[in-house]
Formats: structure tokens, C-alpha cells, sequence
């Protein structure tokens, strides 16, 4: 019994010390940004996989629409939501920002708009749907402004039915934005042609999304990262019929490499673990230009097992959990399509 | 004390005193740097932690070769044997994401670093060993992307 209150009372102290640690330690808005932030949004706030920065955007939002966007993020357009930040370092990176830009906040007031959203609806497909799309998600290709990939505008159009921008933004800074537009991004300004009445009707619009029925991309309960199928063929043969399957499917199948090669001399490794690795350059081509970073899964790779029973394993990834990993929609979208290209190989394989 | 015991204080120090920075499912950083030379710095760093590196991936080469235009992007492949052997013996669910790998992406005069982050992978298994072993990745990727930030940051020369 004593020892089960030791092991207690160790538990309790690290995890404190843990907490009066990360506490304890000021929080360097400059080291945050370069930590969190740098990687997409670079290290001037020039944009990158993430929009630029820019002043004149910055001076245009409070600091709580800062701070609730970096909390929440967008949901399933690339940027995470950073939960694990505590609120002394998220208000460090929104201090950092303020000042690298010489920009003071926006302050606007919670009381909402109410607009006519039916007139607001007519206004929107008038001079918004072009960039913003039907459904408010931005029409159009790509994110940011680099990596060499396809895009329909310098910048993609904000996401304005985004969960997260919709939590962040109160009505009177959607307004402000509709008056003043973004000339960094290239939204015209509305005031002077558009009635202030005109205007609240578009808001009220903006805000209906909320009501806006997102697909639904949850996973079953029980989804794992992987698919593992036991083989009915021996190891040799198992490896014949994949390859089969996936020439008959037009995959360009590259050279055998071995799960432990390169781990270890060339006399100890494995050779009944094999990965067998595929590729279609125009499918992968495309699927680069919608998410850039998918070089950290490479999941065109079927994975052999031999086990020392003899029992013959195939592991795939499940590429409708990887790809929900990038928190990218239009990877999502196309993964879930990908994935049943997948089972049918293995179901051919192992029938 | 019993080895659970300390195998559930290791994993409380690998939760709790980690930096509280780990961003959703991906770790990412960018360098200011030219991809050629942090590539090195990359590997360097992944040797010093210990591990092996398998191979090299040269993902832009062999778009180049089929015609379609892209800039550097290099995937680091590594890992340690022993890893690797007790994982595909006893978790042969998770081969599909070993080795370990770290893309390395050219961005024009900077660098795009991103791996996945292992602990992506926790809410999937219930074993204590198995959450441990990629508690100990996560904090092991993290500390190669800040020594590569740091080393970086003097613009020397990698050490051999």
C-alpha cells in the first residue's frame, strides 16, 4: 500500500514540476513564431503554405481574432489549431506580431448584425461568389504562395464558412473587412458601392454558414492507421501477386527495397520483410500539387511480412486516417477515393 | 519499484516535460537555408541521435525524369535495427510507417522540414510500451529539428 502512495505522490510531482516548468519559463513570442509559425507562414510573414502576414491585413483584425485563430486554426485547410499553446505563449506570438508589423489592433464590438441573409444571398452571388465559391470554402486551387504548385490566385480566397474563421470573426470585423476589402489579396473594397444596408445583408449571409451543412468527414470508431490482411499464399508468391496486381492496375512498381535495408549489413537483414513501393507519376503529381508535405507518409508502399510461424502478412496504410493527418479537405476527398484502389489490389491478392 | 512503475513515470516525463509546443499531427520547420546545405545538417543530426540513416529518397529526381518540374524534395529515411525488429514482430500494424522519415523540401533560398509526428499514431494503441516508444520519437524528431534550427542558425559547417 505504501508503495502505491510513493508511486503516487513521484506521479504528482513530476507532472507538477512539469507545469511550474513550462510556467516558469517566459514565453519568447520571436522563438514561438519561429517555432510554430515560421514553417508556413515564413519567417517575415511573407506567406508561404500559409497567407502572408501582411500590415495591412494585421491592422485590420483585433488581437482576440488572433488569438481565437491560432487557438482553433482552420479546420481542414492546413492550418492546426494550436490547443496545446498555453495562453501566456499564444498572446506572446500575438504580442511578437503586433510589433514586428508596428500595427495596433482593431477593437470591434460582439454585437451582431442583423441583415436580411435572402438579400444578403442575392449580394453574395453577385460579388463574392467568384472568389469565395458557392459554399464560401474559396474557390479555386492551392494554399499560400510558394511551392512550385498549381493555384488560381496568388492567394487563395479566404474560407469564409471555415468553423474556425466563422468562431473567430464577430460580425462587425466581417463588416470591416466587406468595406475596406484586402488589398493585399485582392478583395475590392465594397464601401461607397455597396449601402451600409447592403452591407449588413452580406454579413448576415456570412454568418447563415454557420447553419451550412459541412460533409461529413469523421472516421468510423474503430478505423485503424493500417490495413494488415493475412496472406493464403506463401511469402514468394504473395510478393509475385502484388506486383501482378498493381502492373494490372497501371502503377509503375519501383525496385524491392527491404524493411530493415540499410539499418543493418547486407548479411543480417531481413529478407523475407519487403516493402513494395508504387507509384503513378500523374496521380502523385497531383496529389503534390493539393498537399506538398505527403513526402512524411509516402504511402504507396505495400508491406510484406513473412512472421517466424510462416504466417504471411500484407500492411497498407489507411490512407482515409493518414490523410485526415494533414488537415487538408481536398486531400481527404482524394484519398477516400484512393483508398478503395487499395483494398480492390489487396482483395485481388489475397483472394 | 515495479518495471510498470517505471514505465508509467517514464511516460508521464516524456508527456509532461516535453516542450508544450507540438503542433496537431505534423512537426514543421523552416530554415533559412538552402535545401542542399540543411540536408546535411539533417542527417548529421539524425546520426548523432542515434540512429541509422537507410536511405536517401530523391522524390524530385524522379518527377524530373518523368517530365514533371519540381524543386528539391529529399526524403530521409532512418531508424535503429533493433526498433524496427521489435516493432515488426510485435506491431506489425505500424511497419507501414517505418522507418522513420523527415521530407525535406526546397522552398527558392529556404527550407521546408516536416515528419509526422509519431504521436499521430497514440490514440490508435492502448499499450503502454508502444505509446512510450513514440513518446520517445516525438521528443527525438523535436530535438533533431532544434538542433538543425540552432546549428543552422551560426550558418557553419556541419559536423562530420
Amino acid at each position: 500500500m505504501m508503495f502505491y502512495w510513493i508511486r503516487i505522490v513521484t506521479l504528482i510531482t513530476v507532472a507538477w514540476l512539469g507545469v511550474a516548468f513550462n510556467i516558469a519559463a517566459a514565453p519568447d513570442g520571436q522563438a514561438l513564431y519561429v517555432e510554430h509559425c515560421s514553417a508556413c507562414h515564413r519567417m517575415q510573414g511573407q506567406g508561404g503554405i500559409g497567407l502572408p502576414l501582411v500590415n495591412t491585413k494585421l491592422a485590420d483584425v483585433s488581437d482576440d481574432y488572433l488569438r481565437k485563430t491560432i487557438r482553433i486554426g482552420r479546420p481542414g485547410r492546413v492550418m492546426p489549431g494550436f490547443q496545446r499553446l498555453s495562453d501566456a505563449q499564444v498572446d506572446a506570438v500575438v504580442k511578437f506580431l503586433r510589433e514586428r508589423s508596428g500595427t495596433v489592433e482593431s477593437v470591434f464590438g460582439d454585437e451582431p448584425i442583423a441583415g436580411d441573409p435572402v438579400k444578403g444571398e442575392v449580394l453574395y452571388q453577385e460579388h463574392c461568389i467568384r472568389c469565395h465559391g458557392a459554399d464560401g470554402s474559396g474557390e479555386g486551387k492551392g494554399t499560400g504562395v510558394t511551392l512550385s504548385r498549381e493555384r488560381s490566385f496568388l492567394v487563395m480566397p479566404a474560407s469564409i464558412s471555415n468553423k474556425g474563421f466563422l468562431a473567430s470573426a464577430p460580425d462587425q470585423m466581417i463588416r470591416r473587412v466587406i468595406e475596406v476589402g484586402r488589398k493585399s489579396s485582392g478583395m475590392p473594397a465594397s464601401k461607397g458601392k455597396l449601402s451600409d444596408a447592403e452591407i449588413d445583408d452580406l454579413v448576415s449571409y456570412v454568418r447563415s454558414f454557420e447553419g451550412y451543412a459541412h460533409e461529413d468527414r469523421s472516421l468510423e470508431e474503430d478505423e485503424k492507421p493500417t490495413h494488415v490482411y493475412e496472406s493464403p499464399y506463401d511469402f514468394d508468391t504473395t510478393v509475385d501477386n502484388v506486383k501482378a496486381a498493381l502492373t494490372g492496375a497501371n502503377f509503375r512498381i519501383f525496385p524491392d527495397r527491404l524493411l530493415e535495408q540499410g539499418l543493418i549489413d547486407e548479411f543480417s537483414v531481413n529478407t523475407r520483410q519487403i516493402g513494395v513501393r508504387f507509384c503513378n507519376f500523374n496521380v502523385l503529381y497531383g496529389m503534390l500539387k493539393i498537399e506538398p508535405r505527403l513526402g512524411v507518409v509516402l504511402p504507396c508502399r505495400i508491406t510484406i511480412l513473412e512472421r517466424e510461424d510462416g504466417q504471411v502478412l500484407l500492411v497498407v496504410p489507411n490512407l482515409r486516417v493518414v490523410s485526415r493527418w494533414f488537415n487538408n479537405d481536398e486531400l481527404v476527398g482524394l484519398w477516400d477515393r484512393i483508398e478503395q484502389t487499395f483494398i480492390d489490389i489487396i482483395d485481388e491478392v489475397t483472394l | 519499484m515495479s518495471c510498470r512503475s517505471l514505465r508509467l513515470m517514464s511516460l508521464a516525463c516524456v508527456l509532461l516535460l516535453s516542450p508544450l509546443s507540438i503542433a496537431d499531427n505534423m512537426i514543421m520547420g523552416r530554415i533559412p537555408l538552402r535545401a542542399e546545405i540543411v540536408l546535411e545538417y539533417v542527417q548529421s543530426s539524425i546520426e548523432e541521435h542515434g540512429y541509422t540513416i537507410a536511405h536517401l529518397q530523391l522524390c524530385d529526381g524522379g518527377m524530373t525524369d518523368f517530365g514533371y518540374k519540381s524543386d528539391l524534395y529529399r526524403v530521409v529515411f532512418f531508424g535503429k535495427i533493433d526498433e524496427v525488429r521489435w516493432i515488426s514482430r510485435d506491431y506489425p500494424e505500424l511497419v507501414s510507417y517505418l522507418p522513420l522519415k523527415i521530407a525535406v523540401i526546397a522552398e527558392k533560398d529556404e527550407t521546408l522540414l516536416t515528419v509526422l509526428n509519431p504521436e499521430a499514431l497514440v490514440p490508435f494503441f492502448a499499450d503502454e510500451a508502444i505509446q512510450i516508444q513514440l513518446g520517445r520519437w516525438q521528443s527525438d524528431l523535436e530535438s533533431i529539428f532544434s538542433d538543425v534550427r540552432r546549428q543552422t542558425a551560426s550558418h557553419g559547417t556541419p559536423r562530420s
